[in-house]
């Protein structure tokens, strides 16, 4: 892109070719003040407050829009334009019910700055007072039409960023409004609740229930630290008050990874179960009562000196890297057992055996590419896995692929279409049958000539010639010309990413996972010398565990004794019936739950907000935890725990 | 030297804004020996003389604040609003969001837990009208918004009249809340 000169203001400054007017200004540091424009967004011009004048046009311009030349002589803040900001300013105020004596957005909100800039102590035209709604039936999100200047911010951000296009202006004139699909009220609209639309409203008119009055930005601490909901591992902003959360927003809200979901922004907000404050042991009658740390240390060690073998340690994938490493340690040089494995190890076991089935190289998961594939695909396939549910960021980035650049999406799932008025294609074969159509995939795209010359060995062509498509067609319940349709689909994709996730790990069928790899091998839809396949890792550090050999499985049945690192997991009732026939458990948890009432031990945990650390995203990224809140007084952190019982066990752990 | 005569009036409005100026502690000893407070909720003198500054709190929001704006700009050379509700209407102005009898249905049908309620009429009682700031009924020299504005700006906006000077409160100083 060419450097160009423009004179704004008398100086000379530079930009670049392609640049508006505004950017150039905002590059070089000359303040134009804007309301419809956020950075990262499209620009429409709607608000007319970065109105420049530019030698040769016969009006003012938005800057925002215009596109800058070399040459241009640009004004930005003569006294006309300046009494014309103020004149917008009062007429926006008249416009719609502004009432910022009560409005939580008070003191947080760009019109109310821009009205103290321009010193709007009055306004000259009469209000309209228009009878306007406030929409608050959706779980999180509240939209009061009364705030809203019209700007148009969430609507690009619900489109641009969300992917999801479900905000957009109503009716016409005066009588605008920014509604929800066809004026539907946003709780039963097609909204995600993912939450870019509060961040991108610059005033009170769509807000959080979570977040009312908790805080102004600036009585607030920020502190950047990464999402524990999920493994994509999307970076916060964290506003805390007084050592309580505030707010959760995303640093980069327009960039790739930005935009948060309603798991990372509102779910760690929400109402949690009662924490563990002290460690428990079993009193005389046998329930649970609170101890010192010492105590319940000095439990645990009497109890190890008989139970050596057989004892057994799982911890869950919530839990930065360093915890894990020493929880490694822990369980292998102190406890002196190798049965130790992750929560979600199963998953792990599958996805490497899948994995090294294709390619035995030790490449391990890298032969996956980042999530950012997904942006770029023109054909996606998502098998076995609900990212919506799982890791909604997932399916933000699949639906800006499909709004955005026309990607071709297909849905595998033997159960329920999940991207419902989305997809292009879905096929829903038996259960457990999802094998058999990726083979009968492979099969009919070597057919149809539509495999890359070279990419796929002779004997594993000849191994899928063998899937007979009648046998397909009767296993799965799928008509060949739907499978041929997904070939066709896929077989023409340059770009084309298959992604999935725990519902077909479930089928506990590896071969259906090198399948996936072959397919996207054989049909060159490569991401550099990845392939461009993403598995959902089930938890934020899933992967860092994994790779640091946690997850080996434990082979015995059931073991004679279990430390279980839960931290703050929550829903681990699926647990229980194995947990039943432990002898001796020990639960290190955040929140009191149906696991630490059947515990001998319990002992306490921080929560994500609490802990700091390292984790490794589902593809591969290392990101640093920072500490968000401090810990209750005296509550121990995670490795004081451990630490603490080996060394009454005569070990040192560092 | 001659103090300032200064007249205050409160309008449709909670007196917060009065109390903001007593709000400046005090500051009040020192400007009592320049102004000089005539009628004022303050000083419960009623009538209205002429005077140099007229200060009003609140909204016009019936027919006698109406009269009362009117009769505190006839007095006054310099008009100076207080608070949201003189410079914009503030928040007496979401009954502008209804009809006045909607309104009074409301309170005295509905809401009200006098047995046999009725809306009272009398030729005492004056109309309500819809909810005007100040500016829409008499001519306004200087505006301290503000809900209620802080002492701080309210002495600032004095200290410049006292000088002299019609102020605009500047951007640090601006409140709507």
């Amino acid at each position: 892109m060419g450097e160009i000169t423009l004179t704004i203001n008398g100086r000379q400054v530079k930009g670049k070719e392609g640049d508006t007017v505004l950017e150039v200004c905002q590059a070089n540091g000359i303040d134009v003040p804007t309301l419809c424009h956020l950075d990262g967004l499209s620009d429409v011009g709607a608000c007319r407050m970065c109105v420049v004048e530019i030698e040769k046009e016969r009006r003012p311009v938005p800057a925002c829009t215009y596109p800058a030349r070399d040459g241009l002589v640009v004004e930005t803040s003569t006294e006309r334009l300046e009494r014309y900001r103020r004149q917008i300013l009062e007429l926006i105020f008249t416009e719609h019910n502004h009432f910022c004596m009560f409005c939580e957005a008070s003191g947080d909100c760009e019109l109310q700055k821009l009205a103290y800039r321009y010193q709007m102590d009055n306004v000259r035209y009469p209000y309209t007072f228009p009878s306007l709604s406030v929409d608050s039936l959706s779980d999180y999100l509240v939209i009061d039409h009364n705030r809203c200047i019209l700007c148009g911010r969430c609507i690009r951000a619900c489109s641009e960023v969300a992917g999801s296009h479900t905000l957009d202006f109503s009716q016409r004139g005066w009588k605008t409004l920014v509604t929800a699909d066809l004026e539907q009220p946003l709780g039963e609209s097609s909204c995600f609740l993912c939450g870019a639309c509060v961040q991108a409203c610059p005033t009170g008119a769509i807000f959080s229930k979570l977040s009312l009055y908790k805080g102004k930005t600036d009585e607030c601490q920020q502190v950047k630290t990464v999402c524990p909901a999920c493994g994509v591992g999307c970076e916060l902003n964290v506003l805390v008050k007084d050592n309580n959360l505030v707010r959760i927003e995303a640093p980069g809200l327009t960039e790739p990874r930005g935009p948060l979901c309603r798991m990372g922004r509102f779910g760690l907000l929400e109402p949690t179960p009662p924490r563990i404050t002290s460690p428990l042991v079993r009193g005389k009658q046998g329930e649970l009562e609170e101890c010192s740390l010492h105590r319940a240390v000095g439990v645990i060690v009497d109890r190890l000196a008989g139970v050596k073998d057989g004892f057994a340690g799982m911890i869950s994938t919530r839990v930065p890297s360093e915890t894990l490493s020493l929880f490694n340690k822990f369980i292998g040089e102190v406890i002196g057992s190798d049965l130790i494995d992750t929560l979600d190890g199963g998953s792990y076991r599958i996805i490497t055996e899948g994995i090294r089935q294709f390619q035995d190289n030790g490449r391990g998961l890298d032969i996956e590419c980042p999530i950012e594939g997904i942006l770029e695909a023109d054909c996606i396939i998502v098998v076995g896995a609900d990212p919506e549910k799982t890791n909604p960021i997932i399916s933000t980035l699949v639906r800006r692929a499909v709004s955005q650049r026309k990607a071709k999406l297909i849905v595998v799932n033997s159960s329920r279409d999940v991207f419902p008025l989305w997809t292009d294609l879905w096929l829903k074969p038996r259960a457990g049958s999802e094998g058999d159509l990726l083979s009968g995939l492979a099969r009919i795209l070597i057919d149809k000539g539509l495999v890359v010359s070279g990419k796929a060995s002779a004997k594993l062509i000849k191994s899928f010639s063998r899937y007979r498509m009648g046998e397909v067609v009767r296993t799965t319940g799928i008509e060949e010309e739907r499978l041929e349709l997904l070939a066709e689909m896929y077989g023409q994709a340059e770009r084309g990413v298959i992604i999935y996730g725990e519902e077909l790990l479930r089928t506990n069928d590896a071969s259906s996972i090198t399948t996936i790899l072959n397919l996207a091998n054989m049909t060159g839809n490569q991401f550099g010398d990845r392939l461009r396949v993403i598995s959902l890792k089930p938890r934020a550090n899933s992967r860092g565990a994994w790779e640091m050999g946690l997850a080996k499985g434990i082979k015995q049945d059931k073991p004679k004794g279990l430390y279980l690192l839960l931290a703050d997991e929550r829903d681990s009732e699926e647990l229980l019936s194995w947990l039943k026939g432990v002898d001796f458990l020990v639960v290190q948890a955040s929140y009191q739950s149906p696991v630490t009432s059947m515990a001998d031990v319990v002992l306490p945990s921080p929560i994500w907000a609490e802990r700091e650390g390292k984790y490794v995203t589902m593809d591969g990224r290392v990101l640093e935890l920072k500490r968000v809140l401090q810990p209750k007084d005296g509550l121990p952190q995670d490795h004081e725990v451990l630490i603490e019982i080996s060394q009454r066990l005569g070990h040192k752990l560092t | 030297m001659a103090k300032v005569k200064v007249a205050s009036a409160w309008l449709d409005c909670c007196g917060g804004c009065h109390m903001s100026f007593l709000d400046m502690d005090e500051i009040l000893i020192d400007l009592a020996n320049v102004i000089e407070l005539t009628a004022s909720p303050i000083t419960d003198i009623k009538e209205f003389s002429p005077v140099d500054v007229g200060i009003i709190e609140g909204s016009v929001s019936n027919e006698h604040d109406e009269e009362v704006a009117k009769s505190l700009r006839a007095n006054c050379k310099i008009l100076m609003v207080l608070g949201d509700c003189a410079c914009f209407g503030g928040i007496n102005s979401m009954r502008n969001l209804f009809t006045i009898e909607e309104v009074l249905q409301r309170y005295y049908s509905t809401e009200s837990t006098t047995k046999d309620s009725k809306i009272p009429s009398s030729e005492d009682i004056p109309p309500l009208t819809e909810v005007k700031p100040v500016n829409q009924v008499v001519k306004v020299d200087c505006y301290v918004p503000g809900c209620p504005p802080s002492a701080k700006a309210i002495h600032y906006a004095l200290t410049e009249l006292l000088a002299g000077r019609i102020p605009v409160l500047p951007s640090e100083m601006m409140r709507f809340d």
